[in-house]
């Protein structure tokens, strides 16, 4: 139990060291409420930008931040609201929710933000959503979710600037069952965003009368795909739905590949994301068809696209940003945008300039739909290239279609139920 | 105190030392009170305070017992989905709510530690952990209640009418005060059962349990109590989370939470009253304000892990305790 040996030799040396300890901790403890600000309101704008930048989904959440920077900085050069400046706060969420719920918190109540934007998954989505509207704080999100627009947790103050599971997955579906096969396989991680993925594609699979032959559900994060593939191969589809994201989306491509499934069936990734395709290597995706809210290639014929990858290269060794960077852009920016022409930041002002608004900063013309605050986008259905066929490093996609921004795509307000 | 030193001339420090233990529930309850004052923000305060009264039922097993549990964010965790489905899917009261999470954590350590108590060492670890992992799933497939993965959104109770005073819980003051006075409840009942025969004998069965057993104490039944004990005040943390923070997320079941409070008891003083509460204070203040300072936080809460297990053995308090009683 007691450890009497160590503080009978060396008492001297022991004892400082503890005195030191406790000092330095002492230290550690007071640094916090030294400088703690008084609250500042009506200075600078504050927007709150709680994203999860340490963990697995770190890099992208970092690229939003720097993005969403891009459009505070803009606001500003423009001379802010008649000199009132904006101002980022971002906030590591650990994509946590419990994590994201607590920095929110402290965002409302200790830094006094005036709007929050941000979240890079569906559930921290929610709780972050949860916290703002209890509050009456704008809340804009910009990761997929279909729960966010359901009447469950929508509020008047809840914006969703992301596209959600079923417009992305409805938005390549469509284009896949009208040039392919009818028969259909699922591989689908088994959470929310998964099974949400799914149900989109099943919608839009209705029209075209489509047979789901196999549908295989993964844990989350699963390393070997060698047990679900066969099945999937056995049942001889036509074209198979990756249902999941993140590692999981790279290491079924790989595997199915080298069980030389490529060649035998389309393989359909909804969320084809800009940053994991270069991360998998043009080998393991070329081919793979998908759906994106962005991509830098836009700037050839969108004006707005071009503006902001030209600011975005400046700052990042002339790489441009990614499609989830800028939703934080867009995120952010729209925010800004409804503040100018709110003329201050009273919360019902701006929301009703949000509701009223047609915004395109981006990627041509969108808008949020009342009923509920979801942004009306155009969807792009991508291919990824092969080697051969890249100019450059950055030169990953090919742009197939381009399904306009239209509220056909979204399910109808009664099904939310609102 | 259990490791009280041997009588000796005792210095000035001691002295303040002895006169807190004396009143060991007071001294804490002084210290939570100018909390929110000191603390960067009000929600951290109440953060603490919550994961302190996690922490402070953690140890009635761990660092009172004798008994190392890896499943305690089972407790934690059902106190919050209790309290969170009352009030969303059954429209019930706080009060009823927050008594509906705690016996439904209780009713757990029930089950769960009348399985697991059989076993002893490692193997009650193990069991306790699997067994946790249990109710995670289970949670976790229950869509409809528990809103799966998205975690349970939506607890939200606002105004809480007295009759005499009304509490807003919207602002952060006067939600980490109802916080605190739950808190306080539970240190008060946590020092009257340690000052108990029963809390005597939980600390004979931690120095030697065939010597509690030979002087006819019922060792197992002893455990199997101050587990259920232990979950009952996991579950009220748990419950206050649940209102805290307006969520539960899935993850307040996950084994990590489980493996935070072993951390959080460490840190502080396993066995000592206030060591829970310093350990919460230090790892989520240090967590807190490393977290913004830098994304490699992990590497600095690291090394001040080590350099506390390397330099205070007896965690935080328990170091301070022995350094003043010298």
């Amino acid at each position: 139990m007691t450890k009497e040996r160590h503080f009978k030799k060396g008492v001297q040396t022991r004892r400082q060291i503890l005195k030191t300890g406790l000092a330095g901790s002492a230290a550690v403890l007071a640094a916090p409420w030294i400088g703690r600000p008084a609250f500042a309101q009506g200075e600078s704008i504050k927007i709150g930008f709680p994203v999860p930048l340490t963990g697995p989904y770190g890099s992208e959440a970092q690229e939003q931040a720097r993005c969403a920077q891009i459009a505070i900085d803009k606001f500003n050069e423009a001379g802010g609201l008649d000199g009132r400046m904006a101002e980022l706060l971002v906030r590591d969420d650990k994509l946590k929710s419990g994590e994201a719920a607590t920095r929110t918190l402290e965002l409302i109540e200790k830094d006094g933000v005036d709007f929050v934007c941000g979240s890079l998954s569906a559930s921290v989505q929610l709780a972050v959503n949860t916290v703002c509207a209890e509050r009456g704080k704008i809340y804009n999100s910009i990761s997929q979710s279909d729960a966010i627009n359901e009447a469950e947790n929508f509020s008047k103050y809840t914006f969703h600037e992301a596209m959600n599971p079923h417009m992305t997955a409805g938005a390549v579906g469509d284009y896949v069952f009208k040039n392919s096969g009818k028969r259909v396989a699922f591989l689908i991680a088994d959470y929310a965003y998964g099974h949400e993925m799914a149900r989109g594609f099943k919608v839009a699979g209705e029209k075209y009368g489509i047979e789901v032959v196999a549908e295989v559900k993964h844990p989350l994060a699963s390393k070997d795909f060698s047990t679900f593939l066969p099945q999937i191969q056995a049942a001889r589809p036509d074209v198979l739905c990756l249902c999941n994201f993140g590692f999981d989306q790279l290491n079924s491509l790989k595997q199915a590949r080298s069980f030389g499934m490529k060649e035998q069936m389309m393989m359909v990734a909804p969320a084809l994301l800009y940053n994991q395709r270069r991360a998998g290597g043009a080998s393991v995706y070329s081919g793979v068809v998908g759906a994106t809210n962005y991509y830098w290639k836009l700037e050839d014929e969108i004006a707005t696209a071009k503006a902001f990858n030209d600011v975005y290269r400046a700052g990042n060794d002339g790489a441009p940003p990614s499609d989830y960077g800028a939703y934080g852009y867009a995120g952010v920016g729209v925010l800004l945008n409804a503040v100018t022409a709110a003329g201050s930041t009273d919360t019902d002002g701006v929301i009703e300039q949000l509701e009223a608004m047609k915004y395109d900063l981006y990627k041509g013309e969108e808008h949020y739909r009342t009923c509920d605050h979801q942004a009306v986008q155009s969807v792009f259905i991508i291919e990824s290239k092969d080697e051969a066929d890249m100019e450059n490093e950055y030169d990953v996609f090919r742009i197939l279609e381009k399904d306009g921004a239209s509220e056909d795509m979204l399910r109808s307000c009664e099904s939310l139920g609102l | 105190m259990s490791d009280t030193a041997e009588p000796r001339p005792k210095a000035y420090w001691s002295r303040i030392v002895d006169a807190i233990a004396r009143h060991r529930a007071l001294a804490v309850l002084v210290v939570l009170l100018i909390f929110p004052f000191v603390l960067p923000y009000e929600a951290l305060a109440s953060n603490i305070v919550i994961f302190g009264l996690f922490a402070l039922g953690f140890n009635l097993v761990f660092g009172y017992t004798g008994v190392l549990s890896f499943g305690h964010a089972a407790f934690f965790g059902v106190g919050a989905y209790g309290t969170g489905i009352a009030i969303v899917h059954l429209g019930l009261p706080w009060w009823v709510a927050m008594l509906i999470g705690v016996l439904a954590a209780g009713v757990t350590a029930m089950i769960m530690g009348a399985l697991a108590i059989r076993t002893r060492g490692i193997y009650f670890a193990m069991v306790t952990l699997a067994l946790a992992q249990c109710v995670y799933y289970i949670v976790y497939q229950m869509k409809g209640w528990s809103g799966g993965e998205n975690g349970l959104n939506g607890v939200i109770v606002g105004q809480i009418d007295l009759g005499f005073a009304s509490i807003d819980l919207l602002d952060p003051m006067q939600k980490y005060f109802f916080t605190l006075t739950f808190v306080a409840l539970a240190i008060f009942i946590f020092s009257r059962i340690l000052a108990s025969g029963f809390g005597a004998v939980l600390e004979a069965v931690r120095e030697n349990e065939d010597r509690a057993r030979a002087c006819g104490y019922d060792v197992r039944l002893t455990k199997w109590l101050a587990f259920v004990i232990s979950g009952l005040f996991c579950g009220l943390a748990g419950a206050l989370n649940a209102i805290h923070l307006s969520v539960v997320p899935i993850e307040i079941l996950h084994y990590h939470m489980s493996g935070q409070v072993v951390m959080m008891a460490l840190l502080g003083g396993m066995g000592t009253f206030f060591g829970p509460f310093a350990g919460a204070i230090v790892f989520l203040l240090l967590e807190d304000v490393v977290t913004t300072m830098t994304t490699h936080w992990q590497l600095i809460l690291g090394l001040v892990f080590m350099a506390c297990v390397l330099f205070f053995p007896r965690g935080v308090w328990g170091s301070v305790l022995q350094w003043v009683r010298r």
